[in-house]
């Protein structure tokens, strides 16, 4: 773990000699990109949790198919984590 | 045939999820209240109406009365618990498996059984119940062949396989078939409490628990028969490790008396789930409410532990402990009117939560 982030600095730091200004010396990735990777790791995160609840819907919805509605809403509410998670993009860019 | 290799992660909440709306669709109170007042015909008109309607119009050309039940009956349990082993995987699926290899037992037994009395291949599968591991292909193999010799043969790469060759020898020798029956069960019972407990998911260690309570509960049936007979049987013969309850040597001291052995029970670990069904063994001295007792107490601990755990393999063990009962409780009904019993004595009979 330690050796990871020494070495972010030190390629931040060759980063900062070189004369990318947009750059502090201890920041290998730009604003944009740090909301763009938030925005990533919360849709992850969604895409698992309605792993478990889509395949639990089907399992409801083949058993009765007037779940179908309730069983959808479900299984797409972790996505509310995602347009949260777009907030940031907004915030910072 | 044999253990299915299962490959992937176990997918516990599409299992659940089915096997809880299966779970609702069971006969409740109201319902059992209505088939005791009905005749055979009309119970099987019921179910006409419910869950079994696809077995009862399947089956209603060939069968009547009580054999339509009961044929419609094993058959619904067939289709519903090998559709729980399809869709299961992983280890999920070995899980659900190790239990269900009761019925292959029960195949295995109807097949020696048939052949013993000279029943044809047809007679034989007609009384399977097709919801083992064992799949149908086999299962009409196995109902074909000629002698107990070719059966025992055909299992030879089973599970079944080394005790059977080995109580066939028995057989052979004495003629009776005891010998068989108990080496099959035996396997059935030492195969399902064998590697389930070397795991460290609170949920599976429960399930472990659960299969130990009922070779103790099936252990504590058996000493409870040979006590009351009073027949001169060895119980060391019927006995089945992996129990918590007793070892061998306690159960053959116990054997011999009933109050030791309600004194027993009453201080172990199921003391205070049992104490109702003790209580009523001492007083009415009836062993089938006693033994009803013990399936209402595996029932309740099962529906308790899928509630606490509802996504592991807790919620399937509960319907399946659930349908198994119902199953048993529409033939004692059916049976029951055809037999001319009153309402409460088939009430008796019934097992509910």
């Amino acid at each position: 773990m330690f050796d990871v982030i020494l070495a972010m600095v030190e390629v931040s730091v060759l980063f900062a000699q070189s004369g990318l200004e947009a750059l502090t010396p201890l920041q290998a990735i730009t604003e944009n990109g740090m909301a763009a990777l938030a925005v990533g790791l919360a849709a992850l995160g969604a895409g698992y949790a309605e792993r478990g609840i889509g395949s639990a819907a089907i399992g409801a919805i083949a058993e009765d198919e007037s779940l179908f509605g309730t069983g959808l809403i479900m299984t797409v509410l972790p996505e509310t984590l995602v347009i949260l998670a777009l907030v940031v993009v907004f915030l910072v860019g | 045939m044999s253990v299915k290799e299962t490959e992937g992660t176990s997918n516990y909440e599409y299992v659940t999820a089915r096997v809880k709306a299966r779970r609702a669709k069971l006969f409740d109170e109201e319902d059992y209240r209505k088939l005791l007042r009905m005749g055979p015909g009309e119970i099987s008109r019921y179910m006409e109406e419910t869950e079994y309607e696809t077995e009862i119009n399947a089956l209603g050309a060939r069968y009547s009365g009580v054999d339509l039940i009961e044929y419609a009956l094993n058959r619904n349990l067939a289709k519903h618990f090998e559709d729980l082993l399809q869709w299961a995987d992983g280890r999920l699926y070995t899980l659900i498996a190790r239990y269900l290899r009761k019925f292959d037992a029960w195949n295995v037994k109807t097949v020696i059984r048939g052949l013993y009395s000279g029943a044809d291949s047809e007679t034989i599968a007609e009384d399977f119940i097709y919801a083992g591991e064992f799949d149908r292909r086999f299962l009409d193999r196995l109902a074909e062949a000629g002698s107990i010799e070719e059966a025992v043969e055909l299992l030879e790469g089973t599970r079944y396989g080394d005790s059977l060759t080995e109580a066939f020898a028995d057989y052979e020798e004495t003629g009776v078939l005891i010998p068989m029956e108990n080496a099959v069960d035996r396997t059935y019972y030492e195969g399902l409490i064998g590697g389930v407990s070397d795991t460290d998911n609170r949920a599976n260690q429960l399930y472990a628990d659960f299969l130990r309570a009922e070779i103790d509960f099936r252990n504590v049936r058996n000493v409870l028969r040979i006590a009351r007979s009073g027949a001169d049987i060895d119980p060391d013969e019927y006995f089945i490790e992996g129990g918590d309850l007793f070892g061998a040597s306690e159960l053959q001291q116990l054997s011999g008396s009933l109050d030791e052995l309600v004194t027993y029970i009453r201080d172990s670990t199921y003391g205070d789930d049992l104490a109702d069904a003790l209580d009523r063994l001492e007083d009415a001295d009836s062993l089938i409410e006693f033994e009803h007792a013990l399936d209402a107490a595996l029932m309740e601990y099962s529906d308790r532990l899928s509630h606490v755990f509802p996504i592991s393999i807790c919620p399937v063990l509960s319907y399946i402990l659930a349908k198994e009962r119902e199953v048993e409780n529409i033939r004692a009904v059916a049976r029951g009117r055809e037999a001319g019993l009153s309402q409460d004595e088939i009430e008796t009979e019934l097992v509910m939560l």
